[in-house]
């Protein structure tokens, strides 16, 4: 069993090696007949690795401890869902669930442009098999998920009791999907400098592609975020661990490459910066790989030290050399004959939000590689603690929002004073009166009353907008306002999206502002009968109780709580210890609402009844995973179709 | 005339930002050791905020005030160091196990940690 997994893998690998070099020849020498086999090859790689991965999932569901991942992810009672989920769970698992998505998405795009970008699919696909055949050698060789165990053992490990959540079956996948998505825009970007097609043919040929990894890494990231806040029980979602970095890293400067291939496409700015920048995407998605997995960086998150290391680093450096490289030869070629005209235009903007956005990136990454550089040049081991990322992201972050704002309603090419000052009068009123209201509510601290006031500013200028738009068309067709409203998302997707989107940052923004500058927090040892009071709470503890299950001992805490006297619900805290694994594993009891968070963990106990627990109130967290799904929502509505037409112009 | 414009204001925003985050970046540096590098530095770190790692040695966990408190040593092959540490343990922080605390030295030849950061292999490879 183990075995076809094995040879269908190398058997990919034959395929992948001859489909990479067939697109080259059969492009290059115009012989559709080697074209076509090389499509045939990298259609049949795509089933070759589904073959494999299907033979690891049937031995997960069956229990197959011959092989040595199923053993030490699973167990005789773990349940369906985690038996598919440990697919991902471990080193090897993921990699291949890498490389079977990878293959996937190649297989796509040939079926999908068939008759599309014939100049361009068979050198991006070529490029694609090629990553494709570096992780399979990968998988043949220091990462074989069907390696075998002698003699056979009765029974698993069984899944950490930690990874046992539903953000934990969901965030890996999509995190990866998301990851493996980008080489795609980076593949036709290659393509486009090595057939010298250097207009905005590949970029909108990859617009979907682009989008779709975008969003997939962005809510890969936020649900990794969300599990940690629900099940590490520490209060907090990020703590700027360097595999959390890898994940954002390359968001901000595929965010970033969002917007500047829109800035192109209208404007035929940006074609060198635009192609700098899917470079750096995928070569910080490939150097992200090569943290998780080479255990050189310590983190809650790495997989046990592999020999991996030097060989993803070794294809990290073949691509952002090569591309990079192969991007010089063709600066020429690709300077953009458009000239910015006046900063104060959405094209500064533009600019500018992808300026903040790399740089943002970059301190972070000089944050995250600085201890192994510092150990490697000055012997001196040191770690970058979480203010430095905490204050230079905060301060970037608030300016790029700033910059949504303003973005949203500034014109084209060149905008009058006069004209902004028309188009922002409101939004900045009501900014205004949002920021002295929240003062007379009691909100003192300068940074939160100027961060939420920039908030509610964005806020208004895109509903402003909103409203200016469905006005003139309810004007223009004699639409009812909503009938307008519909008609105008349903005819403008990307942009509408995109405006949706700008809203599901802000709200991430208020929640990520408000837990981190005004959550509180309290410990406190009660006996039962005794209470604890945090911020209009009071909590009363009522009693430990204790209960067997199949896997394991449950071990929970009853405490009431109350809001000004009125009884408002119960809190369970728990600790249970697993029966296989020796580590307990703490549930944190959490009262949700829109408002704040009350989030109780139960910290440990005496002989004597006393118990301790640490209780905090995290303000507006809800708010990022309320956000959250209106991220997915803009970024589906996105994908919609756009209009060829640019209105903009007939607007300014 | 233009591009200058631009390049100038670009390079002023750029070492403004590099100033900030400079300063942040210094700030924020915490000294890593092993627990031999620690003790040998002992008398002039005294106090400071570092980071040290080690193997917590078994046997030598000791939970107290409702597990509020947590007392270990841990060692690096050859030096031990006693640790008190306040705050919630992480479920993945266990005896034998490798861990980076971050506290201060103090007078007495304690670290007082206030952070835990257990390394666990057993978090993708379980225990045996």
């Amino acid at each position: 069993m183990a075995d076809i997994g094995y040879i269908t893998l190398f058997l990919a690998l034959v395929a992948s090696i001859y489909s990479a070099i067939a697109f080259i020849f059969g492009a290059k020498g115009k012989h559709p007949t080697l074209t076509g086999s090389a499509r045939n090859s990298l259609l049949a790689v795509c089933g070759l690795v589904s073959i494999s991965v299907a033979v690891l999932v049937y031995a997960l569901v069956t229990h197959d401890f011959q092989i040595e991942y199923v053993a030490a992810y699973t167990s005789r009672d773990t349940s369906l869902p985690y038996l598919l989920s440990a697919l991902w769970a471990g080193n090897n698992g993921s990699l291949l669930f890498w490389g079977w998505l990878l293959s996937v998405f190649a297989a796509v795009v040939v079926l999908q442009k068939r008759d599309r970008n014939r100049e361009l699919v068979p050198y991006a696909s070529s490029i694609v098999m090629v990553t494709e055949a570096f992780f399979l050698i990968l998988l043949l060789s220091a990462s074989n998920p069907f390696h075998k165990l002698l003699p056979v053992p009765a029974d698993g490990m069984g899944l950490n009791p930690l990874l046992e959540n539903p953000g934990m079956i969901l965030h890996p996948p999509i995190l990866l999907a998301g990851y493996v998505g980008f080489a795609i825009p980076f593949a036709f970007a290659v393509a486009a400098l090595l057939t010298r097609r250097l207009g905005d043919e590949w970029i909108i040929a990859v617009r979907r592609w682009a989008l779709l990894a975008w969003l997939l890494l962005g809510v890969g990231n936020i649900i990794g975020a969300w599990w940690a806040y629900v099940e590490l029980g520490w209060g907090g979602y990020w703590a700027w661990d360097p595999i959390e970095n890898a994940g954002l890293m390359p968001w901000l400067v595929a965010t970033a490459f969002l917007h500047s291939t829109m800035m192109q496409r209208r404007t035929g700015m940006l074609k060198v910066w635009n192609m700098v920048l899917v470079i750096l995407t995928f070569s910080l998605v490939i150097f992200g790989t090569f943290l998780t997995r080479s255990g050189i960086l310590s983190s809650v998150h790495t997989y046990a030290e592999s020999a991996l290391g030097p060989f993803l680093l070794a294809f990290f450096s073949i691509i952002i050399f090569g591309s990079l490289g192969l991007l010089y030869s063709r600066t020429k070629e690709l300077k953009g004959d458009v000239e910015m005209k006046s900063l104060i235009s959405r094209e500064g903007a533009i600019l500018l939000n992808n300026l903040l956005l790399v740089g943002a990136a970059l301190a972070i990454f000089i944050g995250t590689v600085f201890p192994v550089i510092s150990e490697a040049v000055r012997g001196v081991k040191v770690s970058i603690g979480a203010p430095f990322f905490n204050q230079v992201s905060g301060s970037i972050f608030l300016a790029i929002i700033l910059l949504t704002g303003l973005c949203t309603l500034i014109g084209w090419r060149r905008a009058s004073i006069k004209n902004l000052i028309g188009n922002f009068l409101w939004p900045l009123v009501a900014a205004l009166v949002l920021g002295i209201g929240l003062f007379i509510l009691g909100i003192k601290e300068w940074y939160a009353l100027v961060a939420f006031s920039l908030c509610g500013f964005v806020l208004c200028t895109i509903l402003y907008e909103w409203f200016r738009e469905t006005r003139a068309r309810h004007r223009m067709r004699a639409e009812n306002y909503l009938k307008a409203f519909w008609g105008l998302i349903w005819a403008n997707k990307p942009r509408y999206g995109g405006y949706i989107v700008h809203i599901a940052i802000i709200l991430i923004a208020v929640g990520v502002i408000g837990s981190s500058v005004y959550d509180v927090e309290k410990e406190a040892a009660l006996k039962p009968g005794e209470s604890m009071a945090i911020k209009g709470y009071t909590l009363t503890y009522k009693g430990m109780d204790r209960y067997q299950t199949q896997s394991k001992l449950v071990v929970t805490a009853t405490l009431s709580v109350y809001n000004e006297g009125k009884l408002i619900g119960e809190l369970v805290p728990e600790k249970y210890f697993h029966r296989s694994y020796q580590q307990a594993v703490t549930e944190v009891a959490i009262r949700t609402t829109l408002l704040e968070d009350l989030y109780v963990i139960l910290v440990g106990w005496d002989e004597d009844g006393t118990t301790a627990f640490k209780v905090l109130v995290n303000p507006l967290v809800n708010w990022i995973w309320i956000g959250g799904g209106v991220l997915v929502l803009g970024g589906l509505i996105a994908f919609g179709p756009g209009q060829d037409r640019y209105e903009y112009e007939n607007k300014w | 005339m233009r591009r200058r414009r631009f390049l100038i204001g670009g390079l002023i925003v750029f070492l403004a930002a590099g100033y900030l985050g400079y300063i942040a970046f210094q700030r924020a540096t915490i000294f890593y050791y092993t627990v031999s590098e620690l003790l040998v530095q002992a008398d002039s770190i005294h106090g400071q905020n570092v980071r040290v790692n080690g193997e917590v040695t078994p046997d030598s966990v000791e939970r107290e005030a409702a597990g509020r408190i947590l007392r270990f040593t841990i060692i690096d092959g050859e030096e031990s160091l006693p640790v008190v540490y306040h705050g919630i343990v992480p479920d993945t922080f266990k005896a034998g196990s490798d861990v980076t605390i971050e506290g201060y030295l103090d007078s007495a030849g304690t670290f007082q940690a206030h952070t835990l950061m257990p390394k666990c292999p057993s978090r993708y490879v379980p225990s045996n």
